[in-house]
């Protein structure tokens, strides 16, 4: 395939089952809106390339479940991961309530330094909405988090949510408050750049200092 | 008469008798010559000649008085006669008079009469030279408007053949032509129309001109009517034939338009000059779908119109048996046409099927995606059904087209899940995903159309034969098709791809795959959710070892087993759609598998510290190196093998190195074998039976082979278990040369045990992540026993010297560990025992027989053998001569 980037971000969309993680993903990689979506088993993943201030960035998205029995499954994706999504549903107090606890396991097991961003999703379910935007974006502030409403079905702001995303840990890269050369910085620099870092490096085999032969 | 000559009488009335008588001598006595007309006679001259002969007085006198006398009595008798004659005469007179006067009546009535009868005949005669100088004049008057009326109508003829035109009347258009140039010619002393006569000429040529723009635009839209029209107006012209010729060029040139049409909107800027293939190569890729639509759609057109053509000549142009010379004539121009129109559907096609070629070349098919892709391939299988009921052609270009390039798209669109699998396996947490016991690949979303052939549950595999590997349409198809060849109807087959709801199935014509009879538990939505453990993985399975029967036959996938089978499922749904390149496909579903095998492999032995030869089972080894070449290379058809995760902990003792990890690993492997397997006997029914002997290959050489990586990936954790180097030590420090027969084992063999015990312990830990079935356990334990057989056999052979009661010694140290080893991993009897039995025991051998021994058992190495020998013979002969076949043997080998 010919494409080409300047870099590879590595992003989480995490968030209470059914708040429409995987929607919004499919949303933002162009696939149509299912009404009754089956729950994400493990982890899904999705790739697009998108111009961020002239720069064209790989988005590496893993989907993950938000069921509570995969929680050991998707716990081992957030290594490394430079941004994220933090999706509750504006129609669920639940899904909302429950953000402080997928907050601390993204600080915790991705990178303190990860860019998150609060997504409240199906906010055109107006009239089933039971938290409100005030409320969200006081604890987006509360929390240091960027804050957008989205709809997966609509498509409205989905775009916008993972490019702000994006740009805020472009705008990082350029203060030098993120080293893209740091392990496990989930930034890598692309195919368009010169360096890459997706070289297989190979741990030499060590040879058995064990005297069996088996 | 008589009378008159008579001598004239004498009047009588004065008269007496005698005198009458004298009178009546007097009168006898006049001669009669006196009588006689007196033109004959001349009365002087005879009295002259007739006078006396001797002339005297007396003689003359008495003459005198005789005629005097004479004289006398005749003009009385005269006298006396006409008294008496004159009442006759006045009664004759009156008479005549009468008689006058009506000759005079009568000559009036004449006169009248002849007066009468000329105006009589003056009026009739004239009139009627009236009425005929009219008619006359009226006739040439006819003429002259005839004439001018000619002129008139020659000089509107333009006008009048663009009304009828207009009005699709051509063939009264071109009768009116050619009767206004008869016309012409029949007037040429006109000079007026002299010049008229190339005018008409002109309109001639610009309404064939205009015909044959009509029959232009036929091609894109048959129309009965118009063509009837256009056929009797060119029959007119003596130019059917012709006119056929040019609407086969005409229908040439619609497919290029149509193609050009069809194109042209989708592209960002458009310039005359761009050829075709240019055009097709700047359509953007996200428009291309749709693009192509449009362009079968117009081509379809064309061919319906042609076809619908080819269908009114079949049906109106029978040729009828005739024996007249212009008939046959017709006849086999007739014959002309049919044949040239027959050929002229396999023309078309072909034409139509070129510029879907160039179409699909150009547009960067690579990059379509999935859904994308498969709606084109629909469209082209819909395109194939129509040139099946078109020309009766099966398409062989487009379908080997089609097949080339599904196969370059599915090869690319396999670099992507490749790419895809690659990040996937990196980043993977070798965590066990929580499944039912019972999930199978039939559970996944993906394969619900392919339950009904691959359900375990029904004996019989129902191969999807006749509806997959078939690329003819079904009569279905057919009839369905056929209907969008009627005139009647702008809706084409391709109309179905507009609805954004279709699905594949529906493009594809295939049945809905229903859900079997048997299963009418499973709501289709249900599917996903329905393979997922309920309960909390935690609760179960805490104590594995003291009660294997407690152990659950459980499931072990990953995150990326499953994301594999989905691809599978994809794969399988490219098969149904393109069963042309099933084993193509499968081939590439196999790849995967072998990616994700291969990079187990290498993730998890990469720390592999002991050798390896009896680990890889010969046929693990071939597979191996077959997926190494097929993956690693420098060419596209390779991929980078993936780099292995940084992110497990592999070392820390306290997890026996990741053993969880390696467990998910391994068994998930095996696991995606088995859903391979499963699926196996469909896989054989889509491909044709020739290519079914590659899929047993597969499954001989690949699937079966992955239980067989238990054993290196398990062995490395195994081998940690006991650290070799200090159990090595231990057991130098034993002497082997003693006399009797202990009664103790060594004590090595409790810090052996004391190491086992260990890992058991954290095995059952490792238990708590990860549900252990029997034989992962067993093939953990197996390892286990086989690393302690290779340690004992390699500490026994560092013995220079050796006894029989150090043999003993030997025997009574293993039996002890493997009574323990037996104990604490249930294993009954522990494996690999006989590596080391066989191996002290050889001690005991006669010399032919411990020649056999180190000639055969290849499992030891010289080492070992050189040790046996050295302990075992005391006569040096034998030493020699075994220790010359020992390294004979390394060189032999």
């Amino acid at each position: 395939m010919s494409e080409s980037y300047e870099y590879l971000f590595k992003f989480l969309v995490i968030g209470s089952a059914g708040a429409g993680k995987s929607s919004l993903l499919n949303n933002f990689i162009g696939n149509k809106f299912k009404e009754d979506r089956c729950h994400t088993i493990g982890v899904e993943f999705g790739s697009k390339i998108v111009n961020i201030g002239g720069k064209s960035t790989k988005l590496q998205i893993w989907d993950t479940a938000g069921q509570e029995r995969f929680r050991s499954v998707t716990r081992s994706y957030y290594r490394g991961a430079a941004g994220a999504l933090l999706v509750y549903d504006v129609t669920s107090r639940d899904s909302f309530n429950a953000l402080v606890n997928w907050l601390r396991d993204a600080r915790t097991l991705a990178s303190p330094n990860i860019v998150i961003l609060l997504v409240g999703n199906k906010k055109d379910l107006e009239e089933s909405r039971e938290v409100t935007f005030t409320e969200a974006s006081q604890f987006a502030q509360d929390n240091e988090l960027m804050f957008l409403e989205t709809s997966a079905k609509t498509g409205e702001n989905v775009e916008e949510a993972f490019l702000k995303c994006s740009k805020t840990i472009l705008a990082k890269i350029e203060t030098g408050e993120l080293d893209p050369e740091r392990i496990g910085s989930g930034i890598q620099y692309g195919t368009a750049t010169s360096k890459r870092l997706t070289a297989p490096k190979k741990p030499p085999r060590t040879p058995s200092d064990c005297a069996c032969h088996v | 008469m008589e009378n008159r000559h008579a001598p004239p009488g004498v009047n009588s009335r004065s008269e007496t008798a005698a005198q009458s008588a004298a009178d009546l001598e007097v009168l006898r006595e006049i001669e009669h010559v006196y009588f006689s007309p007196p033109a004959q006679f001349d009365a002087a001259r005879y009295a002259l000649e007739h006078a006396p002969t001797p002339p005297d007085c007396d003689a003359i006198h008495r003459m005198f008085t005789k005629l005097k006398r004479q004289q006398q009595v005749v003009s009385g008798k005269a006298l006396h006669l006409i008294s008496q004659q004159r009442d006759n005469c006045d009664r004759e007179f009156a008479e005549i008079q009468n008689i006058r006067e009506q000759l005079a009546q009568t000559l009036q009535t004449c006169r009248e009469a002849r007066e009468q009868l000329k105006t009589a005949s003056n009026h009739l005669t004239i009139s009627t030279f009236v009425i005929l100088a009219n008619v006359r004049k009226r006739q040439i008057i006819k003429s002259v408007l005839k004439s001018l009326e000619l002129l008139r109508s020659l000089r509107s003829v333009e006008k009048d053949v663009a009304d009828l035109l207009s009005k699709k009347e051509y063939f009264e258009a071109i009768d009116l032509i050619l009767k206004s140039k008869k016309a012409a010619a029949n007037n040429k002393e006109y000079t007026c129309i002299a010049d008229l006569s190339t005018r008409l000429q002109d309109t001639l040529d610009m309404t064939e001109e205009k015909l044959d723009s009509v029959l232009a635009s036929i091609c894109h839209n048959f129309d009965e009517d118009v063509f009837k029209k256009l056929k009797k107006a060119y029959d007119l012209l003596g130019k059917t034939q012709a006119a056929m010729e040019q609407l086969h060029m005409h229908y040439s040139s619609a497919v290029n338009e149509s193609a050009i049409e069809a194109v042209k909107p989708f592209l960002n800027e458009y310039t005359i000059e761009l050829k075709f293939q240019e055009m097709c190569q700047s359509v953007p890729t996200n428009k291309a779908p749709m693009c192509l639509l449009n362009l079968c759609e117009n081509l379809f057109r064309v061919m319906r119109s042609y076809y619908l053509l080819v269908n009114w000549h079949l049906k109106n142009e029978e040729i009828q048996p005739s024996s007249s010379v212009f008939d046959i004539e017709k006849n086999v121009s007739r014959e002309y046409i049919k044949q040239k129109l027959k050929a002229g559907l396999i023309r078309i096609w072909h034409d139509v099927q070129a510029k879907v070629s160039i179409f699909l070349k150009s547009s960067g098919l690579e990059e379509f995606q999935f859904e994308k892709f498969i709606q084109m391939l629909g469209i082209l299988r819909k395109l194939t059904q129509v040139a099946e009921i078109f020309c009766g052609d099966t398409s062989d270009l487009l379908q080997d087209f089609i097949k080339t390039q599904s196969v370059s798209y599915i090869k690319n669109y396999h670099r992507g899940r490749m790419e895809e699998l690659k990040l996937f396996l990196e980043n993977e947490g070798w965590e066990q995903c929580p499944v039912k016991a019972t999930f199978n690949v039939l559970n996944l979303q993906e394969f619900k159309q392919f339950r009904k052939y691959l359900n375990p549950k029904s004996d019989i595999v129902k191969g999807p034969q006749s509806e997959a590997t078939s690329s003819v349409p079904s009569q279905d198809d057919s009839v369905y098709i056929s209907k969008y060849f009627t005139e009647k109807t702008s809706k084409t087959p391709f109309e179905i791809f507009r609805n954004a709801n279709v699905t594949n199935d529906d493009i594809f014509g295939l049945e809905p795959e229903s859900e079997g009879s048997d299963e009418s538990d499973d709501e289709p939505d249900e599917l996903r959710r329905d393979f997922v453990e309920d309960t909390d993985v935690q609760d179960f399975s805490n104590d594995i070892q003291s009660s294997p029967s407690k152990i659950k036959e459980s499931v072990i996938v990953t995150n990326t087993t499953l994301s594999v089978l989905r691809n599978c499922g994809q794969y399988l749904q490219i098969c149904r759609y393109l069963p042309q390149i099933s084993l193509e496909v499968i081939m590439l579903m196999n790849q995967l598998f072998d990616y994700y095998f291969y990079a187990v492999h290498i993730f998890f032995t990469s720390d592999l510290d002991v050798a390896s030869s009896t680990l890889y089972s010969t046929k693990l080894n071939l597979v191996l190196k077959r997926i190494s070449n097929s993956i690693n290379g420098g060419d596209d058809t390779k991929f980078e093998c993936p780099s292995n995760p940084e992110h497990l902990d592999m070392i820390s003792e306290a997890n026996l190195h990741g053993l969880s990890e390696r467990i998910v690993g391994v068994e998930s492997v095996i696991f995606l074998a088995k859903q391979f397997e499963l699926l196996q006997p469909y896989l054989e029914s889509i491909v044709a039976s020739h290519q079914q002997m590659i899929l047993e290959h597969f499954r001989d050489n690949t699937l079966m082979v992955v239980e067989d990586l238990r054993m290196p990936v398990y062995m490395c954790s195994a081998s940690k278990a006991v650290d070799a180097r200090s159990a090595l030590i231990a057991m130098s420090q034993v002497r082997w040369d003693v006399k009797n027969v202990a009664v103790e084992h060594s004590p090595y063999v409790d810090m052996i045990i004391r190491k086992i015990q260990v890992f058991a312990l954290r095995l059952e830990n490792v238990a708590t992540r990860v549900t252990l079935n029997m034989r992962v356990v067993q093939s953990v334990w197996g390892m286990v026993s086989k690393f302690v057989v290779h340690l004992l056999v390699e500490g026994f052979s560092n013995a220079t010297k050796c006894s029989n009661g150090g043999r003993g010694l030997m025997q009574l140290d293993y039996r002890q560990l493997f009574v323990k080893l037996e104990k604490i991993s249930g294993l009954k009897p522990v494996p690999y025992q006989d590596y080391v039995d066989k191996y002290v025991k050889a001690y005991y051998l006669p010399r032919n027989e411990l020649e056999i021994f180190v000639r055969d058992r290849t499992e030891y190495s010289n080492k070992h053998l050189l040790a046996l020998v050295s302990c075992a013979c005391e006569n040096k002969r034998d030493r020699q001569a075994l220790t010359a076949i020992i390294e004979c043997r390394d060189a032999g080998s």
